[in-house]
């Protein structure tokens, strides 16, 4: 029997040492009868797309066994972008799931894979070790699926018993406290989010568009039960990737990864944590920042030296203020958990301890001051 | 002497200044260059005059005592770029009170003031190092006085925890007073009738949302006290008590992504209801039936699905006295949601998107919108103030009846290169003509729809008359900038409703004067974050008169007032100041209480014993006939509103005017 923690595979050996921790954290939870055995086959997924979205997540059968095991049925291929958005410091497992004969397509580097009618990405959110009994609690599974040429959304909200997830597009709030090895006691009051709140992040104008599947976030190894592969060269094997895209897709710099250079850290961690918003054609494309991967080579679409549109607080000079974070919007946004100063605005109440550090390592870098 | 001491410091270079740690050691300077070598004084300044608040832990003091009056600058930009900040003060060492103070307004966050001094007065100077404890060499210049279009000095308010969110009247008495609030408490600074800013804390029950988006205020319960509305994540409403001496919370469970909130009686049932801008959906609303129950609607006024609702504002567009709703829009990318809506009341519970058809269709990115009557013609204008200028800048639209027209080209707008979600317009100098205050400065409306740019200490916050002295006043966070200006004449209305919502939120206040007509609509909620006074303030300029006010209230009532007294405030309550003017000289009729809940008191210098009294409503029909018996009218079946009453003996027919509550 596995566990959904080891199928959640590591994207990178430094990764893997936390989720072996993770794993041994929560064995205990894993008693019973093996609820898939290799020799018996479980029911195929069901997709039946005129029908979606059912009102509960089993019906899909996206997972075998028991259902708080998210055990990936066949054809349900985990996936893991190089960098995650920072969501309370959930926990988060990603799947894709195709119908046969559909495949994705690569459109550039940058841009995320062009799916086929039917596709169903799967991302699952919990915490582990929560009060008061130290239990896993998953708390949504968050789907978009393919119909009619278009994305659509259906997110499932876990009952407290954890058999079920129900369909709910109104989103909701769920107190939870945990205890995590490196920040101690935590809590926080989680938001599930609308319908429209998952349009606000995950869109071009006015059409929903998945963020994490672009080629460069997944150009790197994973482990998976049968060993460890590329993710890429992984769906091209599993049919999900339409062979013949382009060699030397640069891989997202991980943001947690010290040895690279501060900046490209930066980069990584903005472009996921906030380009979704801070982009062309996007819901926050006013603003003077470019977050985007390919578009921070530029300092000044980083924010630097930049005067913010509007302040918010006049100790605020700069988007980023080079050597100094203090008087940095960047810096404001990221560290302040009010409503309507943090960023990003939505999927976080929480400050992002380690994002914050790397964000405030690289503005005291930076010189000479701002003129 | 005076030109020599800052030559000699040119000829000696720099020379560190001693003893200046605290403001008893304050060292006497004129002007010339000096040179801090180290801001490490042991009096940290205080109160704080400039803008960014606490966190210094050291100072460096000066004194300044001028022979003539001039207009000073301090730079702090001379030598070494140090990110310096500087306050001054009079009243002594015992009593500093802020005269003017700056941070960041020189070269790379160096210090720059400009401010005016008096003969023969000391003037304290202080640099703290809120920033950096570095040194650098500041210089001191006399310049001949030069008397600005708007001044404002500094009021620190005693610490209170909170944002500060609204300069609104909280315990009945038409004052405007401060309010901050966080999810446990309210503070209020109420302004006392003989001036001044007492501070009470009312703690509250847990909010489930601050109003980290927006407040508006505005009497829910009609009980005479304003109420609050938090708009955050959700609607949290925090309700006066039968005294204003607690504050009730009411959490709606609802979850929205608030943008601008206003109170205002959507339906006109006289009861006020809660607007709130969606930022992501369309907008919602909770109608209030006057008996306590709030319930939520979202549709019928703005739609878009996606929102981009930004900046509600409800204003009476068409001069048909009632209510319409203007909403300032703003999204990324392609798609309605960026395109600003005008929602015309029909007056008949219907509404209709006109603004294609009044050309205020404008995709700009915008958070708020300030209008007002701007060329004093009788109608409201407004100006779209862009939040950032990708798609469009800042557009002047002058109301033409039929359309509205862009005159923006010349205006001053054109080339004002600020930005802001905060727009919003009041008469600042007091002249008659509309001020504009947005991205980063104070456009003095010339009075031909021209405006000129000024850079003013306050940015945008709440506004209201904080001193009672007819001059606007704008508080910043804990700081209140009290207007310094005076000389010309105004006129403060307030308004009290009796069929219309108490506030009189929506009414429209009319003034005559020799000069032309100047208008004001109540809301509550202009701008995009902050609530401002629910008083009308009109500033008179040099005329010495008016010859009328006007209330158009959302009930349909008029009061007229006739040539009220200027440089004061005329409180005016619904129905009561209109004359009928028909009691005959020698019989006299009066009614008591006005309004009234149930039973009318008569009183008539005639015997009413077996008298004909007949009630009519405003539109002349008979509602209520009956024999009097006694000197009472038992008037409990009539809906609120406005009567009269006629009371026929003797062949005389007496006339009075009451409000039935």
């Amino acid at each position: 029997m596995r566990s959904v923690l080891r199928s959640r595979a590591p994207k990178s050996l430094a990764l893997a040492s936390l989720c072996a921790v993770a794993f041994a954290a929560c064995t205990h939870e894993l008693v019973g009868p093996d609820p898939a055995p290799d020799d018996a086959p479980a029911d195929p997924v069901l997709v039946d797309l005129p029908s979606l979205p059912y009102p509960v997540l089993s019906t899909y059968r996206f997972f075998v066994g028991e259902l708080d095991q998210l055990e990936p049925n066949a054809g349900v291929l985990p996936f893991a972008p190089i960098n995650a958005l920072f969501t309370d410091y959930a926990h988060k497992n990603r799947f894709v799931w195709m119908p046969a004969g559909a495949q994705a397509s690569y459109v550039s580097d940058h841009e995320p894979l062009e799916f086929e009618e039917g596709t169903v990405l799967i991302k699952n959110f919990w915490y582990d070790n929560t009060a008061p009994d130290g239990e896993r609690r998953i708390i949504e599974t968050r789907l978009m699926f393919r119909r009619n040429g278009a994305w659509e959304f259906a997110n499932y909200i876990w009952n407290p018993e954890q058999t079920e997830a129900y369909l709910d597009m109104g989103g909701g709030y769920l107190p939870i406290a945990w205890t995590d090895s490196e920040h101690g006691a935590m809590s926080t009051t989680y938001r599930i989010p609308s319908a429209s709140e998952c349009f606000t992040c995950h869109k071009v104008n006015t059409d929903p568009l998945p963020i994490g599947p672009k080629p460069r976030n997944l150009n790197v190894d994973m482990a998976y039960p049968d060993g460890t592969m590329n993710q890429l060269d992984r769906w091209v094997q599993e049919g999900y990737l339409a062979p013949g895209f382009p060699s030397g897709i640069q891989a997202t710099p991980d943001w947690t990864e010290a040895s690279l250079p501060v900046v490209d850290r930066v980069r990584g961690y903005l472009d996921m944590q906030c380009a979704h918003c801070h982009s062309d054609e996007r819901h926050c494309d006013y603003r003077p920042l470019r977050l985007a991967l390919p578009d921070t080579q530029d300092p000044v679409n980083l924010g630097v030296c930049v005067l913010p549109d509007d302040p918010i607080d006049a100790s605020v000079t700069h988007i980023v203020a080079a050597g100094d974070t203090t008087r940095s919007m960047m810096h404001l946004r990221l560290s302040s958990t009010d409503g309507s100063v943090r960023m990003p605005l939505l999927g976080r109440t929480l400050v992002h301890r380690e994002g914050l550090a790397l964000i405030n390592e690289w503005i005291s870098s930076l010189g000479p001051p701002c003129p | 002497m005076k030109p020599l001491f800052p030559l000699t410091l040119a000829l000696l270079g720099t020379l560190p200044t001693l003893a200046q740690d605290n403001c008893a050691s304050a060292v006497p300077i004129t002007a010339g260059t000096y040179v801090v070598s180290t801001v490490n004084g042991n009096q940290v300044p205080s109160p704080i005059c400039a803008p960014n608040g606490a966190g210094a832990s050291a100072g460096e003091w000066y004194s300044y005592t001028p022979t003539s009056n001039y207009t000073v600058t301090i730079n702090t930009a001379i030598g070494a770029l140090t990110d310096s900040r500087v306050h001054v003060y009079l009243g002594g060492c015992g009593a500093l009170a802020c005269v003017a103070g700056d941070d960041d307004s020189g070269v790379n966050n160096t210090a720059l003031l400009t401010f005016n001094v008096a003969a023969g007065f000391t003037y304290i100077i202080a640099f703290d190092n809120r920033w950096s404890s570095s040194g650098f060499t500041f210089q001191l210049v006399e310049s001949p006085i030069v008397i600005p279009v708007f001044s404002f000095s500094p009021l620190t308010l005693p610490a209170g925890i909170g944002s500060t969110v609204a300069a609104v009247d909280m315990n009945g008495d038409h004052l405007d007073d401060v309010v901050r609030v966080t999810e446990l408490q309210i503070t209020i600074n109420h302004q006392q009738t003989g001036g001044g800013l007492v501070q009470t804390v009312f703690p509250t029950d847990t909010a489930d949302t601050t109003p980290y988006w927006s407040l508006a205020a505005g009497d829910l319960d009609g009980n005479g006290y304003n109420d609050l509305l938090y708009a955050g994540g959700s609607a949290t409403f925090m309700l006066a008590n039968a005294d204003a001496t607690a504050y009730i919370e009411n959490s709606q469970t609802e979850w929205i992504f608030c943008q601008r909130s206003n109170f205002v009686d959507i339906n006109n049932d006289g009861h006020l209801d809660a607007f709130v801008c969606h930022d992501v959906e369309p907008n919602v609303y909770y109608l209030n039936d006057g008996q306590g129950n709030l319930t939520y609607y979202q549709g019928g006024l703005g739609d878009t699905p996606d929102g981009g609702n930004y900046g509600s504002i409800w204003v009476d567009y068409d001069n048909d006295h009632d209510v319409d709703l203007f909403i300032a829009k703003c999204r990324g990318g392609v798609g309605p949601a960026n395109i600003d809506q005008l929602h015309r009341n029909n007056g008949d519970g219907t509404w209709t998107e006109v603004a294609a058809l009044m050309n205020l269709a404008d995709n700009q990115q915008s958070w708020s919108s300030a209008w007002g009557d701007y060329d004093n013609d009788g109608d409201m204008d407004v100006l779209q103030g862009a939040s950032s200028f990708t798609n469009g800048g800042h557009k002047l639209m002058r109301n033409d009846g039929s359309t509205f027209t862009n005159v923006t080209v010349g205006s001053g707008f054109d080339v004002h290169s600020g930005q802001s979600i905060e727009w919003i317009t009041h008469d600042f100098d007091n002249d008659g003509w509309l001020d504009v205050l947005g991205g980063g400065k104070l456009l003095r409306n010339n009075g031909d729809m021209t405006f000129s740019l000024h850079t003013v200490t306050p940015t945008n916050g709440p506004v209201g008359d904080l001193d009672n002295d007819g001059y606007l006043d704008i508080v910043n966070g804990g700081t209140v900038h009290m207007n310094a200006l005076t000389g010309n004449n105004w006129l403060k209305v307030t308004l009290e409703g009796t069929v219309s919502n108490t506030s009189g939120i929506g009414a429209r206040v009319e003034i005559q004067t020799p000069a032309g007509t100047q208008i004001r609509d109540i809301r509550s909620g202009d701008g995009f974050r902050y609530m401002s006074t629910l008083n009308a303030h009109f500033g008179l300029g040099q005329e010495s008169q008016v010859d009328q006010i006007t209330v158009y209230w959302t009930s349909g009532i008029v009061d007229v007032i006739s040539a009220p007294a200027i440089n004061g405030t005329v409180h005016v309550i619904e129905g009561l100041s209109t004359g009928v003017a028909t009691v005959t000289p020698e019989a006299t009729l009066s009614t008591f209480p006005n309004p009234v809940d149930n039973v009318l008191y008569l009183s008539s210098s005639l015997p009413l014993r077996n008298a004909n009294a007949t009630v009519l409503n405003t539109a002349g029909q008979p509602v209520l006939r009956s024999v009097l018996r006694e000197a009472t009218l038992d008037i409990a079946g009539l809906a609120p509103g406005v009567y009269v009453l006629q009371v026929e003996q003797e062949g005389t027919l007496l006339q009075e005017r009451f409000v039935k509550r």
